[in-house]
């Protein structure tokens, strides 16, 4: 699917999924992080620019990344990684559209500490692959927070590693997502 | 001295001094200093906004990944963790507040914050790309 569909049928979900009264909270500061533990080097990234909403209605979720905004401890990496690993040039954004599967068993407009399970689409490189992840929301004096820890394979969204770096890279890296989501005064 | 043990110390320190520049300046090369860098592109916030909403592909190819100078009134400045963000309103949107979003270099924070919400500036930055809402900028710094 191409990245132009992605986004309007993204757009269409949200549109529709957001009703008028429902309640939408969102953060346009959440903050992702990338980790690749390998046998020659560990490689760590941060984006602190990530865009995320959630309705606590329908239990719509949803994460825009640019990945351009990963910023690496080595200038030489970060090149890397947008020019020949997500060739961000061709694939500016990341994406998940989705769902808390369990919202029916939560309750995010009281305070709490609640184990949530969201389901959806991720697309990365332009590539899209459903998922379904484990996370804790925590709500306090009107923010949502979420933290999620989950592992993306590199092959699965047609990431190649070079034979030559096949020791700097895993295949296997570390996303940890944390996001404060305060309510949307439209 | 062997000629043959020569060669081989000549080669040795040609390889010790090739893997010197290597990890220097090709593996341990620094960040770009954004600060200093000439910007690609000089606009106001306002152009640089409408360009991406109207015709986001070529904006993408023309200012993704590069230095922009833009001007405009500084709508309102965030603070979150340890960034101090400035941020140009420049519509509303299904997610509230829309518009152009600079994540500012630590030594240009104080600057931010100490500048009058409403004043007309001049930042420049790094353009990390438009994300349906917000053109996003990092590595700021203020100019005026």
């Amino acid at each position: 699917m191409k990245r132009k569909e992605i986004l309007i049928i993204a757009m269409l979900f949200l549109i529709g999924g957001f009703s008028v009264q429902a309640q939408k909270y969102a953060t346009k500061t959440g903050v992702i992080r990338f980790y690749s533990e390998a046998p020659a080097e560990n490689i760590e990234a941060f984006n602190h620019q990530v865009n995320s909403a959630i309705d606590l209605n329908s239990g719509d979720f949803v994460f825009r990344v640019l990945m351009k905004g990963f910023q690496f401890e080595k200038a030489l990496m970060q090149e890397h990684f947008n020019e020949n690993y997500v060739e961000s040039h061709k694939y500016p954004n990341a994406t998940f559209v989705g769902k808390v599967s369990n919202l029916s068993d939560i309750d995010l407009s009281k305070n709490g500490t609640y184990d949530a399970e969201v389901s959806g689409n991720m697309t990365i490189k332009g590539v899209t692959k459903e998922v379904i992840e484990k996370g804790v929301f925590e709500v306090k004096d009107g923010l949502i927070n979420g933290k999620s820890t989950f592992y993306i394979q590199l092959a699965d969204y047609d990431i190649k590693i070079p034979r030559t770096v096949v020791k700097n890279i895993s295949e296997t890296v570390e996303i940890n997502v944390d996001v404060s989501l305060s309510l949307l005064n439209n | 001295m062997n000629k043959w043990i020569k060669i081989m110390l000549i080669l040795v320190a040609m390889g010790a001094v090739g893997a010197v520049i290597g990890y220097v300046f090709v593996y341990n090369k620094s960040h770009p200093d954004f600060e200093k860098k000439k910007a690609d592109f000089t606009l106001t916030a306002e152009e640089l906004f409408k360009f991406y909403r109207s015709d986001q592909a070529s904006a993408e190819l023309k200012y993704n990944g590069k230095v922009v100078e833009i001007s405009g009134v500084l709508s309102e400045i965030e603070s979150i963790y340890d960034l101090t963000i400035a941020v140009f309103v420049l519509d509303k949107g299904l997610f509230g507040k829309e518009g152009i979003r600079i994540s500012m270099l630590e030594n240009h924070q104080e600057k931010l914050k100490n500048t009058p919400q409403g004043a007309v500036v001049i930042i420049k930055g790094f353009v990390t790309g438009y994300n349906e809402t917000d053109v996003v900028m990092e590595h700021g710094s203020l100019i005026n």
